[in-house]
This record gives C-alpha cells, sequence and structure tokens, in this order.
C-alpha cells in the first residue's frame, strides 16, 4: 500500500482496501518534507479539485517551491467524473484539500507562502460541483490512495506528470469499473424482479386454471401448488398486516376519533377474516400443508395448534395488556377464554379420535382387501380438513367477539397488541435462524440479525407507549 | 347422554314413530329433549360435538343415524334443513335447531349457547 504511494502506480486500482483509517499509519510513509504535517489539521468545505489538477498538470505548470508542491500534492485529486461514485474518504480529502487551498488565506503555519497560483484558479472551480454525499463504497477505493497521498504526502523533490498522469488514468479506470459493477447489479436486480413477476403471474394463472403439478411435491419439488398458492397469498396478507399494524399504530398516537377508529379497526377485522378465508381455499387443497404449520415460521409452529394459533392462548396473552377493563368487560373476556378452551378440548378430542381410527384402519389393512383399505384411510383423512377449518372458525370468532366486548379504542389497541406479537414471534424465528453457530458468521446472517434486532426493538417501543 | 337407534339395541326402549316424512321425524325426535344431537357413530366431527355439551355439563340426546334404517332421508332432510357441509352433527336445543358444528362453536364463542341451555332447562347454573 506504501509503495505506490511513493510513486508506483502499479496496484492503484486495486487499492479498494485503504479507508480512511488507513491514513495515519499511512502518514510516516508518505511524508517526504516533514513540514507537512499542517495539511491533516485544516478544514473547510470541500468542493472539486479534478479539474483544477488536471489543468496544473497539463499545462506542464513547474512549481518550485516546496510549499507549492506541498500544495500541489494535496490539491491532487481525481478527474471530476468520479464524483458521481465518490466515497467516504473523498470527503475527508476534500476536507484538508479545500483547508489547505486556502491556506494562503487564512494564514494558517504553513501558509505564509501563499501559493497565488492555485488560489485564483481556485474560485471557479470551487462550486462547480458540490460533492454528493458519499456513500461507504469499497469501488471507489482506488481513489483513495492517490488522494490519500496527495493528501499526506510530501511531494518528490520534482513532481512527475507522467507518474501523477498515469495515477489519474488508473483512477478513473477503477471508477469506471466500479460504476460498470454497479450497472451490471442493478441489471440482474432488475432482471430477478421481471422473473418473479412472471412466476407470480404464472401461479396465479396455474391456480386459475385448476393445474395442480401433483400434490406432494413430485413435479414441484416439497410443497404442492396448493400449498405454494397459499404461501405467496400469505406473504401478500403478512404484508397488508404490517400496514394495517402501521395504520393501527398512527391511528391511536393521533387520538382519532371514535368513528375513524371504527373505519380502521372493521377494516383490521376484515383482513383477519380474509386469511381465514385464504386458509379455507387452501384447507381443500392442501390440508397437510397447513396443518404441519409449513406455512408459519418455526416460532409460530412450535406454538400451532391445529393449523393455527390457539385461541385461549392469545386471550390470556391479551388481558394483561388490555388494562383498564371494566368489571363486566374482564368477566366477558374470562368467559370467552373459557369457552374457547372448552371448544378447543371438543375439537383436539375429535381430532384424537380421527387419528386413532385412522391408525386403526391402517394397521388392520389387510392385503386382499389394500385397496378398499387405503379408500377407507383416504377418506378418514378427508376429514382433517374439517378440522382445520373448525378451527380457524372458532380463531375467527374468537377475533369478532373480542371486537363486540371493547369499546373501539381498546379494540383498536387490541388488535394492534395482537399484531405485534405475531410480528415479535416472526421476528424471533429469523433472529434465530441467523444466530451465530460456531465461528463462522456470515456478513448477511450478522446484517440480519442486526436489522430484525432494530425491528424488534421499533415494535418494542412502538408497544411501550400503551 | 341416551342413545336411540333404530335397531334393536339401544339403551332406551325404542319409540317406533308411525310418520315416515324425516322431517316431521327429526322435528319431533328434536322436541323431545332439552339437547338433541343427530350424529354419525364412525364421525370423528360428532365426537367433538357430544364432548363439547358433556363438557357444559350437560347430557344431550344422540341419534345415530346411520344406525337408523332410514337414515339416508334423515341424512338429506338435515343437510336441507341447515345448508351445512355435512349432514352430522346438527344440534337441537329445546326443540329448536342451533345448527351444524360451526354454529355451535360460534355460539358457545358469543355467549349464546350457554343462554339457550339454561332456557332450555338443560344447564342450571
Amino acid at each position: 500500500m506504501a509503495s505506490h504511494r511513493v510513486g508506483e502506480p502499479a496496484a492503484l486500482s486495486d487499492s479498494g482496501a485503504p479507508h480512511h483509517h488507513h491514513i495515519p499509519y499511512a502518514v510516516p510513509h508518505m511524508l517526504h518534507h516533514p513540514t507537512n504535517s499542517n495539511f491533516i489539521n485544516q478544514e473547510g468545505p470541500a468542493f472539486d479539485f479534478g479539474e483544477l489538477e488536471e489543468a496544473i498538470i497539463l499545462q506542464g505548470v513547474k512549481i518550485n517551491n516546496d510549499d507549492k508542491k506541498q500544495h500541489l500534492y494535496t490539491a491532487i485529486r481525481p478527474a471530476a467524473t468520479l464524483d458521481m461514485f465518490p466515497s467516504w474518504p473523498m470527503r475527508f480529502h476534500q476536507h484538508t484539500t479545500r483547508g489547505s487551498s486556502k491556506s494562503g488565506e487564512e494564514s494558517t503555519d504553513s501558509g505564509s507562502a501563499v501559493n497565488t497560483l492555485s488560489n485564483t484558479p481556485e474560485s471557479p472551480s470551487d462550486h462547480r460541483q458540490p460533492p454528493p454525499p458519499p456513500p461507504q463504497m469499497d469501488a471507489a477505493g482506488g481513489i483513495d490512495s492517490p488522494r490519500m497521498s496527495g493528501l499526506q504526502s510530501q511531494p518528490p523533490a520534482k513532481p512527475a506528470p507522467e507518474k501523477t498522469l498515469r495515477r489519474l488514468a488508473q483512477n478513473r479506470e477503477a471508477a469506471r469499473k466500479s460504476r460498470l459493477r454497479k450497472k451490471a447489479y442493478v441489471q440482474q436486480l432488475e432482471s430477478s424482479r421481471i422473473r418473479l413477476a412472471q412466476l407470480e403471474q404464472d401461479l396465479q394463472r396455474a391456480r386459475s386454471q385448476g393445474l395442480f403439478l401433483g400434490g406432494g411435491g413430485a413435479a414441484s419439488g416439497s410443497i404442492s401448488s396448493g400449498g405454494a398458492i397459499f404461501d405467496m397469498e400469505y406473504s401478500r396478507w403478512l404484508d397488508d398486516d404490517h400496514r394495517h399494524i402501521s395504520e393501527l399504530r398512527t391511528a391511536l398516537q393521533a387520538h382519532l376519533s371514535d368513528s375513524d377508529l371504527r373505519v380502521i379497526v372493521d377494516g383490521y377485522i376484515a383482513h383477519y377474516d380474509e386469511v381465514f378465508s385464504l386458509k379455507g381455499a387452501a384447507a381443500k387443497s392442501d390440508v397437510f400443508h397447513l396443518i404441519t404449520g409449513m406455512w408459519t415460521t418455526p416460532a409460530e409452529r412450535c406454538f400451532l395448534w391445529m393449523g393455527g394459533f390457539r385461541p385461549s392462548d392469545l386471550i390470556k396473552m391479551l388481558i394483561p395488556q388490555l388494562d383498564p377493563l371494566t368489571e363486566q368487560q374482564f368477566m366477558g373476556i374470562c368467559s370467552l377464554q373459557h369457552s374457547s378452551q372448552q371448544a378447543e378440548e371438543a375439537l383436539s378430542q375429535g381430532l384424537d379420535q380421527l387419528q386413532q381410527s385412522l391408525v386403526d384402519t391402517i394397521a388392520n389393512g389387510s392385503v386382499n382387501d389394500s385397496m378398499r383399505h387405503m379408500a377407507v384411510s383416504l377418506g378418514k383423512l378427508a376429514n382433517l380438513e374439517g378440522f382445520v377449518r373448525q378451527a380457524d372458525n372458532l380463531r375467527q370468532q374468537t377475533l369478532h367477539q373480542l371486537h363486540r366486548l371493547l369499546t373501539i379504542r381498546q379494540a383498536a389497541r387490541c388488535f394492534l397488541v395482537i399484531g405485534e406479537y405475531y410480528g415479535r414471534l416472526r421476528a424471533l424465528s429469523s433472529l434465530w435462524a441467523s444466530r451465530p453457530r460456531e465461528s463462522m458468521i456470515a456478513e448477511d446472517n450478522s446484517c440480519q440479525t442486526t436489522s430484525d434486532l432494530q425491528m424488534v426493538q421499533a415494535s418494542q417501543n412502538q408497544f411501550s407507549n400503551f | 347422554m341416551h342413545y336411540q337407534t333404530g335397531s334393536g339395541s339401544c339403551k332406551v326402549p325404542l319409540k317406533r314413530s308411525v310418520a315416515t316424512d324425516p322431517m316431521e321425524r327429526i322435528e319431533r325426535m328434536a322436541a323431545a329433549h332439552a339437547v338433541v344431537i343427530f350424529s354419525d357413530s364412525t364421525c370423528c366431527m360428532c365426537h367433538t360435538a357430544k364432548r363439547l355439551f358433556c363438557s357444559l355439563g350437560v347430557s344431550p340426546v344422540v341419534y345415530e343415524i346411520d344406525q337408523d334404517p332410514r337414515g339416508e332421508d334423515l341424512s338429506k332432510a338435515l343437510l336441507r334443513l341447515h345448508g351445512g357441509a355435512a349432514p352430522v352433527p346438527t344440534v337441537f336445543i329445546g326443540g329448536k335447531l342451533v345448527g351444524a358444528i360451526d354454529s355451535v362453536m360460534a355460539s358457545h364463542i358469543n355467549g349464546s349457547l350457554v343462554r339457550l341451555l339454561k332456557e332450555a332447562g338443560a344447564l342450571w347454573l
């Protein structure tokens, strides 16, 4: 790294790594004159020196005294075109170069020898290109080193325009390459997006035409088309859910009128009605997909009861969150929890009986009668759909009853709590999936963890308002 | 729970009904007791309905239509009556139709089931 700063332009474009934090370490290598430390300290607004340096060099201006040389090298920057893809160190460099260019005006410690040459061309280029906020990109890293070297280095006794030109050219090359890379990436994203839209369209078409690719995944991999369609619809529903939750939250914070809140709450109930109808359709095409919870996240699957959440558990979670409740409301909700428990128990027992009967049928199938036994077994399996449907019916009725028991404001808070609760459960699943295991932590995973954590914390903050 | 079947093996003496119209039979059977469930002995959802009422402390009277010689007619009539997905289970309380399992669940959740049971005299608490 230090080598090309001294003047070897060989590996310039590969120097993606040298960021600003390398500057202090590079300083000793780059100092040819001990008195150049002032350039590090100077501050000032940033502006583009690209054209300036090119102009100076191409005109073959000889800079004789040390200060001028220093100034030239601090002024060295890649061509203006590279501003389109700047990086952090550019700003830092701009700070100091600006400062250094004003050294004459501000009379800082170095400033006695004013470089009038550099001062005058300075003004026109001054406000030409205000640098955009620089993202941290490696791509323009190749720019850094020569800039850093320009920043910190004492110029050699005689400036070598040839080397400088070469360096400039390599900087341009590096920037051009990174622009091309970025373009390629964006194009890849675009084509993926188009492909995704295409796939969704195909699925919809297939569904409307009633095509089924063989349940259980012979043709389509691990899930049947019914399951795949439901997963797609469910993920859209989840996006909608997120939107509804935000709406509820802002509505409560904004203290909207009851009639306005009512509209939003009714909308949320309808949104849940929609998922139950989606699940009803999915139960017809692939009940196993629902009942095994393959459509949910692992954490939700852990608490799965008959293809979804257990209503009595949800109410148990809600009761402390719904304070304050009137005596009557409290009794009503406790009674709701109790009724739901009884209904759940009855359904579970019915399902147990179904399983037992199925086991008996399969176990007692004789070789002679295998076809008939299979037919009987299939008939019994078909009853699974009924149980999942009744469980969903129970969930739906429970939510409606909650809506009836609470005031509109309480209902809004209640549904917000529900939405956030499941949001957090889902976030927990992703965090769990991306938790560090062994010693290898992929960059992507830890980034995801961070963003999930932020999401969890964000919802936590919102939640604590109520 | 009291079972009434069309065949001979039953716990309660069989009342042979004169009327042949299934709808009338249903009405008569439903009116005879506070809680009546039309069921199928092989149907698991019917088992659910029975368990639910037992958990409420109620003793429903169960008609297993698969053991009735005219169970077919009854089945069709029941389906016509409440227009549900399956003829059984179908629940009557106090002679009035409550419906299939989904109506029963819904009515239990909204609190009306217990009220109906109390009105029919099936529950005292």
